[in-house]
């Protein structure tokens, strides 16, 4: 078991995938590759599978998003962020999840909302005002169906 | 933030003196605030979604901010030391000159910033240089 877990790294992976399995192998050797298996399962595939909920995916990256660029002004520099990047690339699936954290605490979501539906509800004398920004987005959300 | 965390972001706080002077908040930035305003965020972003004085290109220079502060009725001046009768901002730039923060300076001499969303603090204008905001480029000046 310890030599399996020294051995192997997650860069393995694609090589034991591809073991050809009409291959003899001693018992030892099966056993060997089992743990390997097991091990991958345990420490790998729940993080994909984390990783591809909507919902934790979104958490995960607005938490690297807001610690990285809480200090910043420049609203250029905290919308090409990695993360709110990959936040708009989730596409219409972020929308009422953005929404939602709008209502629950205000914040920068208006390049990623306009990104993601090409819709601009802020009327002209309410840029730069962050609440009222957030209000137009809400009820937009509202009318669209997002949000009750 | 805690002081800890501010501290990490700007480390040169750690030498000189400053505290913190608000509570956080994303209501206004740096750029207002030096303004004077404490209402809006100031942006010339490119989708046109945040305030940016009409008139003013909008632009991430240094050319365009010295522009929305000359609106205001300031003027660049040579040095950051305290003049009687007169209020004076600061601008730092990044390492390419793409303009990052303002502060704006009190009558005690001391600078006022508001960090992003987070908290206004009271500062020296080195306690904010570094890898976060850059260097101060440019100092303006107009009557109190």
């Amino acid at each position: 078991m310890t030599y399996v877990r020294s051995r192997f790294t997650k860069a393995d992976l694609p090589d034991i995938a591809d073991i050809d399995t009409n291959t003899a192998v001693s018992k030892e050797s099966s056993l060997i590759e089992d743990e390997y298996r097991r091990s991958v399962e345990h420490y790998l595939i729940p993080f994909s599978r984390q990783w591809s909920n909507p919902l934790i995916r979104f958490f995960t990256l607005r938490l690297d998003w807001e610690a990285d660029t809480a200090h910043l002004s420049s609203i250029t520099e905290i919308s090409v962020h990695p993360a709110y990047q990959q936040i708009i690339g989730m596409g219409p699936i972020a929308i009422p999840l953005i929404l939602s954290e709008m209502k629950r605490k205000p914040g920068h979501w208006f390049w990623a909302l306009k990104s993601i539906t090409g819709e601009d509800p802020v009327l002209p004398e309410q840029r730069g005002q962050i609440m009222q920004m957030t209000e137009a987005w809400l009820r937009w959300g509202k009318v669209q169906g997002y949000l009750r | 933030m805690s002081e800890e965390t501010i501290e990490d972001l700007f480390p040169n706080l750690r030498k000189d003196s400053y505290f913190i002077a608000s509570p956080e908040t994303i209501n206004y930035n740096c750029i207002a605030w030096a303004a004077g305003n404490g209402e809006k965020w100031w942006w010339p972003d490119p989708q046109s979604q945040y305030f940016w004085p009409p008139g003013i290109p909008r632009e991430e220079t240094i050319e365009a901010f010295v522009k929305a502060y000359e609106i205001l009725g300031y003027s660049i001046c040579q040095n950051a030391e305290y003049e009687n009768g007169f209020e004076k901002i600061a601008v730092y730039v990044d390492s390419i000159g793409r303009p990052t923060h303002a502060a704006r300076q009190l009558i005690s001499g001391r600078w006022t910033s508001k960090l992003g969303g987070l908290e206004d603090i009271e500062h020296t204008l080195d306690g904010l240089a570094g890898s976060k905001y850059g260097n101060v480029a440019i100092i303006m000046k107009r009557f109190r």
